[in-house]
């Protein structure tokens, strides 16, 4: 579910890193209060490098011959609790940026919003515990984990469509997109959900301790009001954020499979009403520079400016390469006549 | 000169991990501790540092009784080498690794690059400064991580299981270092040919109870091993 | 999988670099990636035009770098198709035309798709490029002096040291599953939970015994003052230079005006 700078706008991407810095301070000032902070930032840190770890074993999907990985917000935080596993989700996810591009830098907020805040501070509190606050036998863990995976997927992916289409890079309908997403997070949501379920499960058996602490560690966990505080902050950034960009929009991701689904996209292209509607929202939306293209129109001058501008921005692009090869030409020989 | 008297642990599911054990490490003596697998050597390790408290019994160092107040210097005074180098290295660069008890028992950041490089230079290592653990060699690893503890100036050393992962050149190499050491030390370790090489002395430990303490030449009594599992 | 790891490693290796890319204060690369990336994504999605400019950023300082293009051209390409797919949907949904050459009609949907893929292009390079020529210890470093409290960093770093070691760990249980599970590609869900519960419990474990190491050596959380403080001449130089060009391409349309010196000489 990584989103990336390119289909952003500052101002949703901005408005979002604030909301995640936010959660994150917030976490940081809980643990502080914890007595056992010390032995947690190990702990959150081996956890963190966990979640790196169990993501690139694939697994797969019986009957389907697709395979998935496990997405670890929820698994984290009922390993290690709500606060430190948004911690440590957010250290995972600024390394993808930062080594795999992976998601983007000005992304960064969306996605530790979308993948951390939502299933730690959100989902943990307010499904996955009480869920098991009456007892937990085998029966109970699994059911609460699956549910919990879903309903952090279908939010996060909620997110995702939110978030990009308030950016208005892209011109998907937000129903279509929805259409697109929803379903596709439900699926895997329930693969990750019964995989999440399957290791707590085993954790649970094995070393039931665990678990028993983080729950019993609860009191760190009471922040009720403060959540609050967030989603509405959430909430109203978005859309003081909508409202300074534009809208209009969309972009995916579990979305390897979705890319498969243009078909899709294809056959609502043909319907009509859908077309129209696309068409008529871009129309409300093209806030472009004059100069661009829409000058461009029927008229010749038009076209004498289009391609004007064509071969000036190859240019600059030959100009760009042309820098570039020759520092790098040039250091080469300077290395090769430095007796080094 | 480091004393255990009566030292018992006993882990939460009421195992008995270490049995009423006494002993005495002094001068320049170096221990061979030996026993077969989960005879108790690495939690005699931990609970010499205080990691495990022990349920009875006394830890001893240079004078100074182990108890949470002096905790933090009698793991001063002694360092502790884990078996997993990796666990002992989780630092981004080997500096910082090697830095990292120094800056908590509060030296001024000039001392500490001096006794780093010190260290460095003593082991050989010199060129794995600025490196990142990420692609040491196991060797190297190994080498590191007693330069993390060596960095602290302690009075005792302590070795869980040295030789593991290492190729016989790089056990050649730790054995030489050892060598140089001055340090009294405690070898955990299953290799009898390095503990011969290495060690003086030996305990070998059984169940959580030494079976035998005496010169090392006690590794070549056959029947002897076989007694204690080995 | 093996690769994934040694993608991590490499761009470290190159961060140990001595051109003067790498000497740049740290801060200062942070700050001019980030006005860069900014500029880049505040345009809207047909301004193909406008980002033209910007191409400089990422061609100067991969050649002033010295940093092998291929690697990072491999890894834009790997984030690309998420991005592909918004950029084709604009093509379907996006049929208004922009412009005619000699009788071909460009729509709108195809201008903003190569704006996509453009944006994407400078976005990745941009970060690539930062890590790449800054050391995981600087970045480090500066996420301290710019506030982020000790407890995050710390996490951060140890964070990264890990991934290295259980992906090991990781990688040996797979290879050890694949080996007997007669040629499958991944771990059968069934087993899913107790391969992964496994690996947790190690980590877990090994989380417990590198706590211990950190308590034989005295760790107390405590703030360690580290790295460069001082923002040296060429700091100056570089980041004003950088910014203000993103800022100034920005506000004003260089290909146009580019364009009109163009058609002007014909």
């Amino acid at each position: 579910m990584h989103m990336a700078d390119a289909l952003l706008s500052p101002a949703v991407g901005g408005a979002m890193c604030a909301v995640s810095a936010a959660a994150n301070a917030y976490a940081v000032k809980k643990i502080k209060k914890d007595d056992l902070c010390e032995k947690k930032i190990p702990v959150m840190g081996v956890m963190g490098a966990f979640v790196f770890a169990a993501q690139m074993i694939n697994f797969t999907i019986p009957a389907t011959g697709s395979s998935g990985h496990i997405g670890g917000g929820i698994l984290l935080a009922a390993m290690i609790g709500g606060f430190p596993a948004l911690l440590s989700i957010s250290a995972v996810l600024i390394i993808q940026c930062l080594f795999f591009a992976d998601g983007g830098l000005l992304a960064l907020g969306c996605n530790i919003f979308n993948m951390g805040v939502i299933p730690c501070l959100i989902v943990c509190p307010l499904v996955f515990k009480p869920l098991l606050k009456n007892g937990r036998q085998w029966g109970r863990i699994a059911a609460a984990s699956i549910l919990a995976v879903v309903v952090s997927l279908q939010l996060g992916a909620f997110g995702v469509v939110l978030e990009t289409r308030l950016s208005g890079i892209t011109a998907l309908p937000f129903g279509t997109f929805l259409f697109l997403m929803q379903p596709i997070h439900l699926a895997i949501g329930v693969a990750e959900g019964i995989i999440t379920a399957a290791v707590l499960c085993f954790v649970y058996k094995i070393r039931p301790e665990i678990m028993e602490s983080t729950f019993d560690g609860a009191a760190i966990q009471n922040g009720v009001p403060m959540r609050n505080v967030l989603i509405v902050l959430a909430v109203v950034t978005l859309l003081v954020g909508g409202a300074l960009s534009l809208f209009a929009s969309s972009y995916p991701d579990g979305l390897e499979w979705a890319v498969g689904k243009t078909a899709g996209v294809e056959e609502l292209e043909a319907d009509g009403a859908v077309f129209k509607g696309a068409a008529s929202l871009q129309e409300a939306t093209a806030l472009m520079p004059d100069y661009d293209f829409k000058d461009a129109g029927e008229d010749g001058s038009g076209i004498g400016t289009t391609v004007a501008g064509m071969v000036g921005g190859v240019l600059t692009f030959v100009l760009a390469g042309a820098a570039a090869f020759g520092i790098s030409t040039f250091k080469k020989k300077r290395k090769g006549a430095s007796p080094a | 000169m480091l004393t255990l008297q009566n030292v018992t642990v006993i882990y939460p599911d009421k195992t008995k991990a270490i049995d009423n054990l006494s002993f005495t490490l002094g001068g320049h003596e170096n221990i061979a501790l030996i026993g077969e697998n989960g005879a108790g050597k690495t939690s005699l390790l931990l609970a010499i540092v205080g990691i495990l408290a022990p349920a009875g019994g006394t830890v001893e160092v240079n004078g100074i009784r182990l108890c949470k107040k002096t905790v933090n210097e009698i793991r001063k005074q002694i360092g502790l080498v884990f078996q997993n180098p990796d666990d002992q290295l989780f630092m981004p660069l080997i500096y910082d690794d090697i830095a990292f008890g120094c800056r908590n028992y509060g030296l001024p950041e000039e001392d500490i690059e001096a006794r780093v490089d010190e260290t460095l230079d003593l082991l050989n290592i010199s060129h794995l400064r600025g490196r990142s653990s990420l692609k040491l060699s196991g060797g190297e690893k190994r080498l590191a991580a007693i330069a993390t503890v060596l960095a602290m100036n302690p009075s005792v050393l302590l070795f869980d299981e040295p030789t593991a992962y290492l190729d016989p050149k790089a056990k050649r190499a730790l054995t030489e270092v050892l060598k140089k050491l001055r340090h009294p030390k405690i070898i955990a370790t299953h290799d009898m040919v390095f503990a011969a090489g290495v060690c003086d002395r030996t305990v070998i430990l059984k169940d959580g109870r030494i079976m035998a303490d005496g010169a090392v030449s006690l590794l070549s009594d056959n029947e002897l091993m076989r007694r204690c599992g080995l | 999988m093996k690769d994934k790891i040694r993608q991590l490693y490499a761009l470290e290796q190159l961060s140990g670099g001595h051109s003067f890319v790498h000497k740049l204060h740290p801060a200062v690369k942070l700050l001019t990636a980030a006005v860069f990336i900014i500029t880049v994504v505040s345009f809207d999605r047909y301004a193909f035009g406008r980002l033209i400019p910007y191409v400089f950023y990422p061609a100067l300082l991969m050649a002033l770098s010295e940093t092998p293009y291929s690697m990072l051209l491999k890894r834009f390409l790997f984030t690309l198709p998420f991005c592909l797919f918004a950029g084709i949907s604009n093509i379907f949904f996006d049929r208004a035309s922009a412009f005619a050459i000699g009788g071909v009609t460009v729509s709108y949907g195809v201008v903003s798709f190569f704006v996509i893929v453009f944006r994407v292009y400078l976005c990745v390079m941009a970060v690539l490029l930062l890590v790449s020529v800054t050391p995981f210890a600087e970045i480090t470093a500066s996420m301290r002096r710019l506030g982020i409290p000790a407890v995050f960093v710390v996490l951060f770093e140890m964070t990264y040291r890990y991934i290295g070691v259980l992906f090991e760990e990781a990688y040996s249980m797979v290879t050890a599953y694949s080996l007997r599970s007669g040629g499958a590609s991944g771990i059968g869900m069934k087993d899913m939970g107790s391969f992964v519960g496994q690996l947790l419990l190690r980590s877990f474990d090994r989380a417990d015994r590198v706590y211990s190491a950190m308590k034989c050596r005295g760790y107390a959380l405590r703030v360690f003052p580290r790295g460069r403080g001082k923002l040296e001449r060429r700091d100056w130089i570089f980041g004003s230079v950088t910014c203000l060009l993103c800022i100034a391409f920005r506000i004003i349309d260089a290909n146009a005006l580019f364009a009109g010196i163009f058609r002007g000489i014909a």
